[in-house]
């Protein structure tokens, strides 16, 4: 994009400001109260024109020496001067609490979900949350109490997502200055990466790979009937036994005598890792909607045959991290 | 219709009401096209917002707006000036309804209506105009305030308590800052013309034939205070322009002739009265005084000729004055000999019969002073009458005057006398002004009226000018009693009006009175009742730093105390074990390991520890007296002191310490 010389001057000064106000504030912990030092004012475009007005109001009473004229210029100041304050008190004293985002994949959005808490007997009005340079969120919070929002945050590419600064701000009442503080969580989230359209077929997979494999039916045999165990899917309850014995009991599948499905690293032709981690991210999701136990194995790595939401994530996540480092092991959100 | 559009309506109803508002009082005085203008664009948007219909593009905006500038250009014939600047905001802020989508362009409408407000002030600040300053205000802030609020729009109650607690908060300030911001006199460039606002007063020029009905308008034209003995009514002449040119039809006004010493005062007469006068505003140059003026402060006031006191440049404003005068009806003064020829000019072939009488009459009498006393004689011998609705006056108004209608009033009266003294050679002139005043007893002044606008003459004799008032003669009562007693009993009921009746005159002066302070200490507030309010205060010389000290200081303290009282509001008394432990938690926070939400005091304790054990000593001692004062109910003010002792000394360092 093209820029004029101001801009790009003005883009250099924001940036000066958020290192400089990064060097003073260093990381934030994800759960913190606005303090207020750290709270910022400044006029905004409005409320310049506001002060021009004032200026000119000024000039035009002591011109015409209009009292009434000095007493609409001096109310106009005062109200000028009074929303400085409220604006800067609607931020002084909020609480924000970092809730935990969930995994996305690459191209998707990621919300991460936080309450802000308002531990005073007043309102706070139109709080304006967001991440640098993405879209905001308002959130009004009543009297003391809390509200929950998520805020979005395009997830181009898989990996760890390092979260940029959030700024939390508002322009109330009159929306002539802008309060605004910095924070800077240092979270980040986990991308997937983005799954291929299509793929080849998990039974043409699985045949490949193992000559004399069955037919699959997409269903595992039905075995039998166990006692309900912690852990167990409400899915697997026999509802129906239940009813009549009492006991929760839980259906039982065989895996049909089926060898358990590796999904292999050479398995996909691709022109590029990129391309070949999204088809075999597409097979993990395929061979999970199918209910089908498999493995995952990547050159340097490997995870055992297994089923199951936890076991998805756990491959998932390693398709993610391919070739990265896993750093943000450290910071597993609380999905 | 989904929410986001009623918003929608909502902002541009309250951006559409506050201009309503701001733009209400103009309407009497500006081109019907424009309020029409105004009206309908604003009709129109509001239905153009409620079926969301897209608004009209540039291509219609532009020439719209050109042609609004031709129009308002055409309308007035000029862009500047208060009447034409005002037609060009409403314009201006009817065009811009079309177009306001954006936050910006609602802000842009909001700051346009201050300067509408304004503009009505500049156009009348009576006591009600704080009415509409405070409206005004409101509405508009509201209309701010909505513009500004994403998502739904505040409901009409909250945002009307948001904008009224704002403006009651900034009230303060501006009381200090209308009293302490260092007022500096008089205009910085040129003011516009008046443009013929319809300022009523004196004029220059005296047509007494050319008027067939006189206002009788009950405005005021000044207000005195004596601060010394009241003069009889007789005495109660306020002198204006003085008119010593004459074309046979009418009298006129120039700022000519010798300039009287101020220290001329005409000795052997009764000392001077001294008062206060405040002259509301007529947009012409005169200053009013009681007859022969010696002495005065106005700052731009001179003494011109004909002991006329005089400003500088028009008067705009409501000016307050202090004044001492000579009562007694005679100016003793060295004139120069042209002036005084000059004050006997009649045109040649204007008024013949009258010159004829006058010269027969002067003949027959054995001195000048003889014959004029001989002329007010004939005033009042023969068939005169005084009226308000005299006939009009043909090429020879002097002569139809005298000899033909003999109905007039004093402008009527002192012209034809005049004119006969001029014809037998005595110098006279024609003096303007007022005459008489009346009483308010609700508070000690006086009010002069234009309905007391009296024409009189001054005739050289013997060295000094003497007044002569020749509706005396015919209406004595209109000199000792007023205007309404002068006339007859068919002519009065318009002139009393609703000061007839005495309830409602007591109520008409105590609104006047309200007035008169309302123009004493808020309009009249200027430099010179800063200067003195300031020396009240204890300032010995008040300079300009002092004032800007005085204002900063002073906004600064209420400012402070505001936001003292802000930050408190709505916090609840904490504990004072908590509010420690959360100093405590802060400090830990600021190293970057605060409490995790599911912690308990003793797990966060321990973690710490775990991480940073150089700090285990303080945290462990901490810890437990929190426990003790917390749960265990010791609130012993020892332990207390200890445990905040401990708190304050407790500061770790980002980095471990060695152990």
């Amino acid at each position: 994009m093209l820029r004029l010389p101001w801009q790009y001057a003005a883009a250099q000064i924001g940036d000066r400001g958020r290192r400089w106000a990064r060097r003073r504030q260093g990381v934030d912990p994800q759960r913190l109260e606005l303090a207020r030092r750290r709270i910022y004012i400044l006029p905004t475009r409005t409320g310049l024109a506001y002060a021009l007005t004032v200026f000119v109001l000024l000039l035009g009473s002591m011109n015409y020496n209009n009292n009434m004229g000095f007493a609409l210029t001096f109310l106009l100041t005062g109200i000028g001067l009074v929303t400085m304050h409220h604006c800067h008190r609607n931020l002084v004293g909020l609480r924000l609490d970092f809730q935990g985002v969930a995994p996305v994949f690459a191209g998707q959005q990621a919300q991460f979900r936080f309450i802000a808490g308002n531990s005073r007997t007043m309102h706070r009005w139109q709080i304006r949350v967001a991440w640098d340079r993405s879209s905001p969120r308002y959130v009004d919070i009543g009297p003391l109490s809390d509200a929950r929002f998520s805020l979005p945050l395009d997830a181009p590419s898989r990996g760890w997502m390092q979260t940029p600064r959030l700024a939390v701000s508002t322009t109330f009442p009159l929306g002539l200055l802008r309060a605004w503080a910095w924070i800077n969580l240092d979270t980040t989230a986990l991308v997937y990466p983005k799954p291929a359209d299509s793929s080849p077929p998990l039974d043409v997979l699985s045949s490949a790979q193992d000559a004399g494999g069955q037919q699959q039916s997409g269903d595992d045999e039905f075995s039998g009937l166990r006692e309900f165990r912690p852990g167990d899917s409400p899915r697997r309850v026999a509802w129906k036994s239940v009813a009549r014995l009492g006991t929760l009991l839980v259906k039982e599948y065989r895996e049909g005598g089926r060898q358990p499905l590796w999904i292999e690293w050479n398995a996909v032709a691709a022109a590029n890792t990129e391309s070949r981690l999204s088809m075999l991210t597409r097979l993990v999701l395929d061979a999970h909607r199918e209910r089908q136990a498999f493995g995952l194995r990547l050159p340097g790595s490997a995870i055992a045959p297994q089923r199951g939401e936890q076991h998805v994530h756990q491959c998932l996540r390693q398709l993610a991290t391919f070739g990265q480092t896993d750093d943000g092991a450290s910071q597993e959100p609380s999905a | 219709m989904n929410a986001a559009a009623t918003g929608d309506v909502v902002r541009i109803a309250w951006l559409i009401g506050a201009m309503l508002v701001a733009s209400a009082p103009h309407f009497p005085f500006v081109s019907p096209w424009i309020i029409a203008l105004v009206l309908s664009i604003a009709t129109w948007r509001l239905f153009a917002e409620q079926r969301r219909w897209s608004l009209p593009s540039g291509w219609l905006r532009i020439p719209l707006a050109l042609f609004g500038l031709i129009a308002v250009i055409w309308t007035y014939r000029r862009i500047s000036g208060v009447q034409a600047g005002t037609a060009l905001l409403l314009v201006m802020v009817g065009l811009k309804l079309l177009e306001t989508r954006a936050e910006r362009d609602q802000a842009i409408v909001a700051l346009i209506c201050f300067f509408l407000l304004f503009a009505a002030f500049l156009r009348e600040q009576a006591i009600w105009s704080v009415g509409l300053l405070l409206l005004g205000t409101t509405f508009t802030i509201c209309a701010l305030l909505q513009s500004s609020v994403r998502g739904p729009p505040f409901p009409p109650r909250r945002s009307l308590m948001h904008a009224m607690v704002l403006i009651a908060q900034a009230i303060p300030l501006m009381l200090l800052l209308f009293f302490l911001f260092p007022r500096v006199p008089g205009p910085f460039w040129a003011l516009p013309a008046g443009g013929g606002s319809g300022i009523t007063g004196l004029s220059d020029t005296v047509n007494p034939g050319d008027i067939s009905s006189l206002s009788r308008s009950d405005a005021v034209a000044f207000r005195v205070r004596f601060e010394s003995a009241v003069p009889e009514p007789r005495e109660r002449y306020w002198r204006g322009p003085v008119m010593s040119f004459f074309n046979g039809r009418s009298w006129a006004w120039r700022d000519r002739g010798l300039r009287p010493r101020a220290d001329a005062a005409t000795p052997g007469h009764a000392a001077t009265v001294n008062y206060e006068l405040i002259l509301e505003p007529h947009g012409r140059r005169w200053l009013l005084a009681l007859e022969t003026p010696v002495q005065w402060d106005a700052p731009r006031g001179y003494l011109a000729g004909g002991y006329q006191l005089m400003n500088q440049t028009p008067i705009r404003q409501r000016i307050a004055y202090r004044a001492g005068s000579v009562t007694g009806g005679i100016n003793r003064i060295d004139e120069h000999p042209r002036y005084l020829q000059a004050n006997t000019f009649l045109p040649p072939a204007s008024n013949p019969n009258s010159v004829a009488m006058a010269q027969r009459l002067r003949r027959a009498a054995t001195s000048d002073r003889a014959y004029l006393m001989e002329l007010l004689r004939m005033f009042r011998r023969e068939a005169f009458y005084y009226t308000l609705s005299p006939q009009l006056l043909g090429d020879n108004p002097v002569d139809e005057f005298l000899f033909e209608t003999r109905k007039g009033f004093c402008e009527h009266y002192a012209s034809a006398f005049a004119v006969l003294a001029r014809a037998a050679g005595i110098p006279a002139r024609l003096v303007t002004g007022y005459q008489g005043a009346e009483r308010n007893p609700l508070a000690d002044y006086w009010i002069v009226r234009q309905s007391n606008a009296h024409a009189w003459t001054e005739v050289w004799l013997d060295g000094a000018w003497l007044r002569f008032d020749p509706t005396a003669a015919v209406a004595p009562e209109r000199i000792e009693y007023g205007l309404e007693e002068a006339l007859p009993a068919g002519e009065r009921d318009g002139i009393r009006g609703l000061r007839g009746n005495p309830v409602l005159n007591r109520l008409v002066l105590s609104w006047d009175a309200v007035n008169a302070a309302w123009n004493q200490w808020v309009l009249g507030f200027g430099p010179e009742v800063q200067r003195s309010l300031l020396q009240s205060l204890g300032f010995t010389k008040p300079s300009w730093s002092d004032l800007v000290a005085a204002m900063m200081t002073s906004c600064a303290v209420f400012l402070a105390a505001l936001a003292f009282m802000l930050g408190r509001a709505g916090v609840r008394p904490v504990d004072p074990v908590l509010r420690q432990y959360r100093r405590f938690c802060n400090r830990l926070a600021n190293i970057g390991r605060g409490p995790q939400p599911a912690e308990g005091p003793s797990d966060f304790a321990r973690a710490v520890i775990g991480v940073r054990p150089d700090l285990a000593g303080d945290i462990v001692a901490i810890n437990a007296l929190y426990l003790q004062l917390r749960y265990e109910g010791m609130t012993a003010a020892d332990r207390l002191a200890e445990f905040t002792e401990r708190i304050r000394r407790f500061r770790p360092s980002r980095r471990r310490q060695p152990d």
